[in-house]
């Protein structure tokens, strides 16, 4: 058998799978996207009908504007509140390993269960959050936090940092452990403090943990779909209600397969220009530093 | 001066991270209190502690939700999962880990495009592929789908493991007269021992945790994965706390054991895999 054959024979099963349930269902996406399919007979070719919709209905524009919301919130504070502990951590050989060990558990959680659990706990009358408000002289504050569209998306990226920060800690860490201890020895032996030690010598020495955080972090609440479906249904007022609800229920509510192929593909898109600017952005700050 | 300057410090900063640690655990054990009394005594005391070792919550809703089930279901589904992405995986990264040529090339883009590919975008024809073959509600069905969406991780990993072990051993084994085959089952696979342990910790939290595919692709009670029974007992019952909560206990319990056990090998091993 030559080389060239006994290759391909290691990679066909792979291959297989790949080809039948990653880019054949992807073709297939992109095609039913120009369809009005309904799931059932043969999909009418509409054009571009479907995208015509998604632009001209405010809905959908408005669907995108959350998640990207969603997106810059949990990002932004996940990282920031990650880079934070994890900074702290490396100060603190002491409760390292059992900080990091504990922050993570949440992440160990499902979102089913994450996203029923905070879902009592913003309840407007017997809930944990309320009544904690209450106990501290704070009862005029207390509302429903999930039934305000003020609060409503605030307080699902609460629930989603809460589960993924302990991760992003983790990360930094293994970010910390590969500086070269005699770096940050020759920072403290030429007086660096601590905040100077952390701006000028750990924090460009991090810039690979800080591209793999955001760009890991921002694919995955960019299809962020599990929490409002749990926690808000998209409510109120639509102020919760992000593309990959509205992909599912357009999907299993109204069975507009084709509308909810283009959905998709738009999300495809910007979850693909996204990564691809953040990973050129961030790697090239990589080199820089 | 300095030196005591120095020790108040770290105790302070020790002090602020036990506090963190607390407040961030905070859900996780509401979750348990709560679980532990009744729905009455949360609605006139929203924040009091459990009165005794009250369990009334979990009979009724072990008696209700098919719990037992749909453990077995999940745990029978990693593994399945588990055992095909290894062989599949580590099978195609042994010749894209020792020369990479054009295609080889190619095929690693399309695993990284795999790997970024939110399930949304595949998942309107995978439900049609599914029922036109008779997949849906079937076993057979959830396992493919998982494996497709865990593939991509599995292939990344083991090109970089696969990678890192010294050529001299094929070697030696092809003077032998191995054929490639060969070489693969009894030189590289025995290697890789550690590899699949981190990678079936990945897929065990996928299958365990995830909710989208078992929720397009299940119908059958018989069939539920674990959140998928905690998702339709917990709708089902209108939110009652005392039902939620022992559901929301016996549904994270069995993954929060293993993370006991287990903890730095999984902290490390999911860091890693993210970090790779």
């Amino acid at each position: 058998m030559s080389p060239k054959l006994i290759r391909t024979l290691f990679l066909l099963p792979a291959l297989l799978v790949l080809a039948v349930f990653f880019v054949y269902p992807i073709v297939l996406t992109f095609y039913y996207s120009f369809t009005d399919f309904t799931g059932v007979g043969t999909p009418e070719f509409t054009g571009l009908k479907n995208y015509d919709r998604i632009i001209s209905r405010p809905r959908y524009p408005e669907a995108l504007k959350v998640t990207v919301l969603f997106t810059v919130i949990v990002v932004t504070v996940q990282t920031l509140a990650g880079l934070f502990i994890a900074t702290l951590l490396q100060r603190l050989p002491q409760v390292r390993n059992f900080a990091r060990a504990a922050l993570f558990t949440p992440a160990m959680m499902s979102f089913v269960i994450v996203g029923y659990v905070w879902q009592f706990i913003y309840a407007p009358y017997n809930g944990g959050l309320n009544a904690l408000m209450t106990a501290v002289g704070l009862e005029g504050l207390t509302r429903g936090w999930l039934g305000d569209p003020n609060t409503a998306l605030f307080a699902i990226a609460i629930a989603h940092v809460w589960m993924f920060t302990g991760y992003t800690t983790a990360i930094f860490l293994a970010g910390y452990a590969n500086i070269p201890a005699d770096i940050e020895e020759a920072g403290r032996l030429d007086g660096a403090g601590s905040w100077q030690r952390f701006r000028y010598l750990e924090l460009p020495l991090l810039a690979p943990s800080v591209t793999i955080n955001v760009m890991l972090s921002t694919i995955g609440t960019l299809k962020t779909f599990e929490l409002p479906f749990i926690m808000t249904r998209g409510g109120p007022d639509g102020a919760t209600r992000t593309l990959s609800l509205e992909i599912i229920e357009n999907l299993f509510r109204s069975y507009k397969f084709g509308f909810a192929s283009a959905l998709a593909i738009v999300m495809l898109v910007i979850v693909v220009i996204v990564a691809f600017i953040q990973n050129k952005y961030l790697r090239g700050r990589e080199d820089v530093t | 001066m300095t030196q005591i300057t120095r020790k108040l410090g770290t105790w302070l900063g020790n002090a602020f991270v036990i506090l963190l640690v607390l407040v961030m655990l905070t859900p996780v054990i509401y979750m348990i209190l709560m679980s532990l009394r009744t729905g009455e005594e949360i609605a006139q005391d929203p924040l009091g502690l459990p009165s005794g070792l009250f369990l009334g919550n979990y009979v009724n809703t072990l008696a209700s939700m098919d719990y037992v089930r749909a453990v077995m279901n999940s745990v029978g589904i990693t593994l399945s999962v588990t055992v095909i992405v290894a062989l599949f995986g580590s099978m195609a990264a042994y010749p894209l880990a020792r020369s990479t040529g054009r295609w080889g090339r190619a095929f690693i883009m399309l695993v990284a495009l795999g790997l970024a590919t939110p399930a949304f975008v595949t998942i309107t024809p995978i439900y049609v592929i599914f029922r036109n073959l008779g997949l849906l509600d079937s076993y057979i069905g959830i396992i493919l789908a998982f494996t497709a969406l865990n593939l991509p991780l599995a292939v990344f990993f083991y090109v970089g493991f696969i990678g890192a072990i010294p050529g001299d051993l094929e070697e030696a084994a092809r003077l032998d007269n191995c054929n490639d085959f060969q070489v693969f089952w009894y030189v590289i696979r025995p290697l890789l021992g550690p590899a699949t342990a981190t990678l079936s910790l990945f897929v065990m939290l996928m299958v365990w945790n995830d909710f989208t595919y078992p929720l397009l692709l299940l119908t059958d009670p018989d069939k539920f994965t674990v959140m998928i029974a905690v998702y339709r007992f917990v709708g089902n019952h209108n939110i009652e706390p005392d039902l939620l909560f022992p559901a929301a206990v016996l549904g994270s319990l069995p993954l929060l054991v293993i993370f006991l056990i287990f903890q730095r090998r999984i902290v490390s091993g999911v860091t890693a895999g993210a970090v790779k």
